[in-house]
């Protein structure tokens, strides 16, 4: 039985106020962290703070200007594009769509089929990035894989596809790595669809478009808000796999946020301006997020 | 409203039958119930008329056209799950208008029908409500709305009462009877509650293991059951099964005997009554009574008796028949005894009527096995 007079409380930490204190430490610690780097950056992004030289110890303030910069210098603007582009095509459309037609074709087929696809997904997740990263350019290289064995044989000149076409390269490999974790989300919640309504959709006629659109989609739109919201600020925040294949290049074509923040910060070494791009992709990523929590709200 | 028909109508999931060869004619406007203990495949029969399984074997036809690989939606029916299966997402009246909206259905005709089925079902006070705030009684009657407003010639019903408690079970029982005195639709109605099945059916499809034990009317499945399977099955208590000996003992004193080749007697609680005074019967001490208020179900232990036949259960509306542990003799009319083989199946003579009704079985009641 439960003491009623802590009733408040989670019935695991109930009774002692000392439990329920030392309970509480490691989460204020993580959040006074937390807030530590982000107030961290906030302040510095404030200042003219460098990595080497004179001010990295002399520094000072210089109020805006480091978000001045931002949109009147070359770079953060074009990284932006970039990293939306590729935020939006590998996780959005890639990972999410693919996940979600994989989760509900495959529920359907029991044993090695399923299996093995399961297999090579969770493959391209769990692989580290810099062994994907060094698979992915060897694949594509000039005498890679897919030259060698594709448009060779169909007398196609070769290609180095990480020069030609970079961006779609790391796009198509993200969507590789990254799918497993929205078709394991997608299977989840479409286990939770309850089968006699997606049969009565079928009593009533809808077809297996209509059944999707009509009836399953809206049923798990709290998963798809929850899916949207981890993938996309993976996917915005992404670093190891674009670095290490192209290290932003050709140029700056792949040259996403991150590696943008990376670059300036500890190339260029204005960890002054390297901190305001990082506030503002906090900023970005947060209004981004409350989109998709607003979506999570069960509806009235 | 049509007329349905099953023909040798089988189903394997892998290398498993469950449905073993199904014939049914169904006529047009009847009440059907489908009842058998959980798993025997009602639901899977069902499933095949509607269209959501698909057919190993036979011929599923309805209004005289085969079925078989139509899909569900262009059969003309609906039905009515035990889930209920609303649209969580959608109102009550969106559940009800999807199926027509999805059929084309102009809106003014939509409103009209849904508004219809709202005003039979008493649902028109919450026709914008979502289905989470309904109760599970009103859950179902939008349930039944969604089928209604379909128009369709068969109405299948998948256990719908059996996610209700017992006093709204009652209730919406006497509801879905007046529905069907109403549309006059043929309706196929599946449960594993024989009460459901005699209150509600003008015909029942006694099933087990995938097989049709009897079909019949109500009262031809109480009063003549094929076999001792759909005698214990039928019969709001369950019928006792004696031993031929115990059979010739009850009936000592009636001058009534137990026909030959008969392995097991069965007699219904309802019809065992207390013995004369003095008069020979089946002895037996009182372990439990249930008192109903209108009857008492007397549970008593009988004495000298083979094993498996130890007990038996007598309903009664007399009064002063004994206090537990008091030791009573029974007896019982010869007409209410029910006689079967080593097989389990009926003996047709001396036993096929009901105790004070004497009307014979009609032509229809089929005894399979
Ligand atoms: N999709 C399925 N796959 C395999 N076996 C099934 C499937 N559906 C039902 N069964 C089996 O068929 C038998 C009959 O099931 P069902 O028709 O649901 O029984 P009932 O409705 O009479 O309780 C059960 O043994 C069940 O396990
Ligand atoms: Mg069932």
């Amino acid at each position: 039985m439960r003491d009623p007079r802590s009733s408040w409380a989670s019935p695991w930490l109930s009774g002692s106020i000392p439990v329920l204190v030392l309970a509480a430490l490691p989460a204020l610690l993580f959040v006074g962290v937390l807030l530590y780097f982000t107030l961290w950056a906030v302040v510095f992004s404030f200042t003219d703070l460098e990595l080497f030289g004179r001010k990295a110890t002399d520094w000072s303030f210089v109020g805006i200007e480091n978000y001045e910069r931002l949109f009147t210098r070359r770079g953060f603007l074009e990284s932006l594009w970039t990293t939306l582009t590729f935020t939006f095509f590998s996780a959005i459309v890639g990972q999410s769509v693919l996940g979600f037609l994989l989760a509900s074709t495959l529920r359907r087929y029991r044993g090695s089929m399923r299996g093995t696809i399961e297999v090579c997904l969770m493959l391209g997740w769990l692989l580290p990035d810099i062994v994907a990263a060094f698979l992915w350019s060897a694949t594509t290289s000039k005498t890679g894989l897919v030259n060698q064995v594709i448009l060779g044989p169909l007398g196609v000149e070769p290609v180095n596809f990480l020069n030609d076409y970079a961006l779609q390269v790391v796009i198509l490999a993200n969507i590789w790595k990254g799918t497993a974790w929205s078709y394991l989300l997608y299977s989840a919640a479409l286990d939770n669809v309850p089968g006699e309504v997606v049969e009565a959709a079928k009593v009533d006629g809808a077809n297996g478009w209509q059944r999707t659109r009509r009836v399953i989609l809206p049923i798990i739109k709290p998963h798809i808000g929850t899916n949207m919201l981890f993938i996309t600020i993976w996917t915005f925040t992404y670093f190891p796999l674009i670095y290490a294949m192209t290290g932003g290049g050709p140029g700056s074509q792949t040259e996403t946020l991150p590696i943008f923040l990376y670059q300036q910060s500890f190339s260029v070494g204005k960890l002054g301006y390297g901190s305001a791009i990082s506030v503002a992709m906090l900023a970005i990523v947060g209004v981004m997020s409350i989109f998709y929590l607003r979506l999570l709200k069960e509806p009235k | 409203m049509a007329d349905l028909a099953l023909k040798g109508v089988r189903k394997a999931f892998g290398g498993l039958e469950v449905i073993k060869g199904v014939d049914l004619d169904i006529r047009d406007g009847e009440f059907v119930v489908f009842v058998g203990p959980s798993g025997c495949g009602k639901s899977t029969l069902l499933r095949m008329i509607a269209g959501l399984e698909t057919v190993t074997g036979g011929e599923v036809s309805i209004g005289g056209k085969v079925m078989n690989g139509v899909p569900a939606p262009r059969r003309g029916i609906s039905m009515v799950f035990q889930s209920y299966a609303l649209y969580p997402h959608m109102s009550v009246r969106e559940n009800m208008s999807f199926g027509l909206q999805i059929a084309g259905m102009d809106k003014a005709e939509t409103t009209r029908r849904v508004e219809a089925a709202a005003e039979i079902l008493q649902i028109g006070d919450y026709l914008d409500r979502a289905p989470r705030a309904l109760s599970g009684g009103q859950r179902q009657r939008v349930a039944i709305g969604r089928a209604i407003v379909r128009e369709p010639e068969v109405f299948l019903f998948d256990e719908p009462l059996s996610n209700l408690d017992a006093a709204l079970r009652g209730q919406t029982r006497v509801e879905i009877a007046r529905l069907h005195a109403r549309l006059g639709t043929t309706m196929i109605y599946v449960t594993h509650d024989q009460t459901e099945a005699m209150t509600l059916a003008d015909r029942i499809v006694v099933l087990r293991g995938g097989r049709v034990e009897q079909v019949g009317t109500p009262l031809e499945l109480y009063r003549a059951p094929a076999n001792d399977f759909v005698a214990g099955f039928i019969g709001g208590h369950t019928m006792n099964f004696l031993s031929p000996e115990q059979g010739r003992a009850l009936l000592a004193g009636t001058g009534g005997a137990v026909p030959a080749g008969a392995k097991i007697i069965g007699v219904r609680p309802e019809h065992l009554r207390l013995a004369e005074p003095g008069a020979p019967g089946l002895t037996g001490r009182i372990d439990v009574v249930e008192e109903f208020g209108e009857f008492g179900l007397y549970h008593l232990t009988l004495d000298e008796a083979p094993e498996g036949h130890r007990e038996i259960t007598l309903k009664s509306d007399a009064e002063g028949l004994g206090g537990e542990g008091a030791q009573i003799t029974l007896t019982c009319r010869p007409e209410a005894i029910h006689a079967f083989d080593d097989k389990g199946a009926a003996l047709a003579a001396g036993s096929p009527a009901g105790a004070g009704r004497a009307d014979r079985p009609s032509e229809e009641t089929r005894h399979v096995r």
